[in-house]
């Protein structure tokens, strides 16, 4: 590397001397003033395209070089923290967007007093505090075709005490009377739309909210590669980064579709994953296993000294992808049961609301 | 580096507003002069408790002795002191049907507390209305306000025989109340007689022949002196002008967008209105043409039930289930300020007094009025270096006393200043925000020279 810089940076020196006297001057008196070139000039100013992309190259392969330094100064001091049994430096820790978000007042807070009061209050308590079994309604929209019906047997398998209802023609109204005639506590409606599934609605039984979600990314499971098969054990659920009310309401929402005591035995979890208010659904079953050899021949790899010393029983966790895998995304949380008409919304996605990348909701 | 968007609020002037939630809690808002600006939960009144939910709210919005009425789920009718949060009385029916326990399944729906106070005795009266239509009138003594067993007079009426009560509204002179909702056209009833003097007609079947069923979510009276203009709001995004005097159909149906109204409030000017749609729309109309004034926007994003306007200053404050209270201004259409209040919001009442009163605001004040004081003493000390060390000691013992004194008396002034702006303020509303801020500055610097002269005039006693 050295030596091509070499020979390249002389090549990069002498483009500029011919166009401009003055600044070819310059440069021999030595490396400040090329430096101070550098700066002076920008790629966008040269109009020669052959020049323009010969500095342009150079200026990244200095960049490129000067991370790769300063990574590799990084990694000496960790090492030498680490010979001297000091401190190891802190990390960096990189900038996205999700913690750089905007600060929101909504968000939960574990010391809210009034935050329990008012989850002792609303719908899903009943279910939660285990009063209730959940018994879910799935059906779909009126004409449900291609992966739709493969979607909800997936589903079914997923959510368990769920029953499939065929959609018929009937009124989503009508469906929510019956559902509630027979102690169902969540409806779930599946649409199709081109015999694609693309919204979800959940609606809570008999006077909870309605969540109308839309359903991208939908992977079944025997697209997914070594899936597994689940087992009817009751799974153990996973919410990740809800946040705010609005998070946390939705949250409770969607857990009140599980059972609240799951079969620690079967290893089956069911995840969503909220980021940047996107929640994606995946299913999965695990596994701890003490497996001597398989750790051997890695730490062989590694370092062939200390795999001697060490223990050679170790658990390691094993996860094993089944049943579909999709993203749902909030678009209205009504108040009540559906009802297009006549509807509260507690909160509705409205296009002034996205004039930042760093406003999330959930 | 991130950007972030900062929002923008000019903030609000001095103002006192009281929401109440669905956990049964009441929250007083207030927004100062200092620090300026943004509003704040002051004080919270109450347990939370979902079975105790308030489902109406009404101010007595007096300048002496004012009286929060509250209709919680239970049918029990509270009535408060909104500037200490102390209950007053309980009311625990509303009428005498709902003795039998029937108050589950005919929940109170809506409530207005009389402003105007028949005797002084009287604490309080107001008309609540059930869901099934049983409208009460009922007065308070104040003798047997803490039993609550036996409230004075009170007459019950049938408002109709079938369909849901959806609201309750009273005229400016409160001899004649509104009623309407679901399968219920809008109907006026006098007061003192207990009688239907008007009832609506629904409009003619459209083009098609649909005759749509009426289904009334909100109404108000349009003007402060003429209880014959309505301003009534329907499930199906309409807002209707009804004229009594002229015909039982209404004489302005305007549309606005998809989703139904759920609030409304007339502005004191006398044409103007203000709604708020189930999906957080909020917009002002103007019913003498029924135009559309303009949108409220600001990420609003849940179901307003509520919007009550400043009786002076050129407010509106709206809240909802988004359970953010938002205080808007009405001639920029801006938000002016938007309080998290964590619960879904059922009513929000604004206490326009507040600025005359507020002994608390004074109290708040007094100390930097001093320290103003105090620099501007020294100040003074600095230019006449003349003095000796006794004298000006003895000066600043008696400064010390004056200073109490004057302190009382800034505060007097203070008062007395702004009840002259008040009345300023009231005839000359087009400016009023404006005045409203030179109010806050002028004020103390009014204040400020004053004490100033009176500092002067101690020293030059004090000398001679």
């Amino acid at each position: 590397m050295a030596k091509e810089k070499k020979r390249k940076q002389p090549a990069s020196d002498s483009a500029p001397p011919q166009g401009d006297e003055g600044e070819g001057r310059r440069e021999r008196k030595g490396k400040k003033a090329k430096k101070d070139k550098a700066e002076a000039i920008l790629p966008s100013q040269i109009k020669n395209k052959d020049k323009r992309s010969e500095l342009h190259a150079k200026l990244k392969r200095e960049k490129k070089a000067e991370k790769r330094k300063l990574a590799r100064e990084r990694s000496q001091a960790i090492r030498r923290a680490e010979e001297l049994g000091e401190q190891p430096p802190e990390r960096q820790v990189p900038r996205t967007i999700e913690n750089t978000r905007e600060p929101d007042e909504t968000v939960c807070r574990p010391d809210d007093q009034e935050l329990f009061a008012g989850n002792d209050a609303d719908e899903f308590n009943d279910v939660l505090k285990q009063h209730i079994i959940p018994k879910v309604l799935i059906t779909t929209c009126r004409f449900n075709s291609g992966r739709g019906p493969a979607f909800i047997e997936e589903l079914m398998q997923v959510i368990p005490n769920s029953h499939y209802v065929k959609r018929g023609t009937y009124e989503l109204k009508k469906i929510v009377e019956y559902a509630k005639n027979r102690d169902f506590t969540s409806l779930i409606v599946v649409h199709t739309n081109r015999r694609e599934p693309d919204a979800l609605l959940i609606i809570g039984l008999p006077d909870g909210p309605t969540a109308h979600f839309k359903l991208s990314k939908l992977v079944l499971r025997k697209d997914i590669k070594n899936h597994g098969n689940p087992t009817s054990h009751k799974p153990e659920l996973v919410l990740n980064n809800f946040t705010t009310r609005l998070g946390h309401r939705v949250g409770r929402m969607i857990q009140s579709l599980f059972p609240q005591d799951p079969n620690f035995r079967g290893r089956r979890v069911v995840t969503f994953h909220n980021q940047r208010d996107y929640i994606f659904f995946r299913h999965h079953r695990y596994i701890f296993e003490t497996k001597e050899s398989k750790v051997a021949s890695k730490d062989k790899k590694a370092k062939t000294s200390e795999s001697k010393s060490q223990p050679e029983k170790q658990v390691i966790c094993r996860l094993q992808e089944c049943g579909p895998r999709f993203t749902l995304k909030l678009l209205t949380l009504q108040h009540g049961t559906f009802d297009t008409k006549s509807g509260e919304y507690e909160w509705v996605h409205k296009p002034d609301m996205d004039t930042s990348r760093r406003r999330f909701f959930l | 580096m991130p950007r972030t968007t900062v929002l923008e609020s000019p903030g609000c002037p001095p103002l006192r507003a009281l929401t109440t939630d669905i956990l049964g809690l009441v929250k007083v808002v207030e927004a100062r002069t200092n620090p300026a600006g943004a509003a704040k939960v002051v004080e919270t009144w109450g347990e939370p408790d979902a079975s105790r939910a308030i489902v109406a709210a009404s101010l007595a919005d007096r300048a002496a002795d004012p009286v929060l009425a509250m209709a919680r789920k239970n049918g029990v009718v509270e009535l408060l002191n909104p500037l200490n949060g102390d209950a007053l009385a309980a009311v625990k029916t509303v009428g005498p049907a709902s003795d039998d326990g029937s108050a589950e399944g005919d929940p109170l729906v809506a409530l207005h507390l009389f402003t105007r106070q028949a005797s002084d005795s009287m604490l309080g009266t107001f008309i609540a209305c059930t869901d099934k239509g049983k409208a009460s009138i009922r007065s308070i003594m104040k003798e047997n306000a803490a039993s609550g067993s036996d409230a004075g007079p009170s007459t019950t009426w049938d408002v109709c025989s079938g369909g849901n009560v959806q609201f309750c509204s009273v005229d400016h002179g409160e001899s004649y109340a509104m009623f309407g909702g679901k399968g219920i056209e809008v109907n006026l009833w006098d007061i003192s007689s207990c009688s239907k003097t008007w009832s609506a007609k629904s409009p003619r079947a459209n083009s098609l022949g649909i005759f749509t069923r009426p289904w009334f979510t909100a109404g108000t009276f349009l003007c402060k002196d003429d209880h014959r203009k309505i301003v009534a709001c329907t499930n199906n995004h309409q807002v209707r002008l009804y004229d009594t005097s002229l015909q039982r159909r209404p004489a302005i149906s305007v549309d606005f967008r998809e989703a139904p109204i759920k609030a409304v409030a007339a502005d004191p000017n006398g044409h103007n209105v203000y709604i708020g749609t189930g999906t957080g729309d909020l917009a002002s109309f103007d019913m003498r043409t029924g135009k559309l004034l303009g949108c409220y926007i600001g990420k609003c994003s849940g179901s307003i039930r509520s919007i009550v306007r400043h009786p002076e200053l050129p407010l509106i404050a709206s809240c909802g289930l988004d359970s953010y209270l938002r205080i808007w201004d009405t001639n920029t259409r801006q938000l002016l300020s938007a309080v998290f209040l964590k619960q879904h919001l059922t009513t929000v009442v604004i206490d326009s007094h507040f600025s005359v009163e507020a002994p608390v605001e004074t109290n708040s004040k007094q100390p930097e009025f001093l320290v103003e004081a105090e620099a501007e003493v020294r100040k003074e000390k600095k230019s006449k270096t003349i003095e000796e060390d006794e004298a000006e000691a003895e000066v600043q013992l008696e400064k010390k006393k004056k200073k109490k004194k004057e302190s009382k008396t800034v505060e007097e002034d203070v008062a007395e200043v702004r009840k002259e702006k008040k009345k300023k303020s009231r005839t000359t509303e087009e400016n009023e925000e404006r005045h409203s801020d030179e109010m806050c500055t002028t004020k103390r610097r009014k204040s400020g020279e004053r004490s100033k002269c009176m500092k002067k005039k101690s020293k030059k006693q004090h000398a001679a």
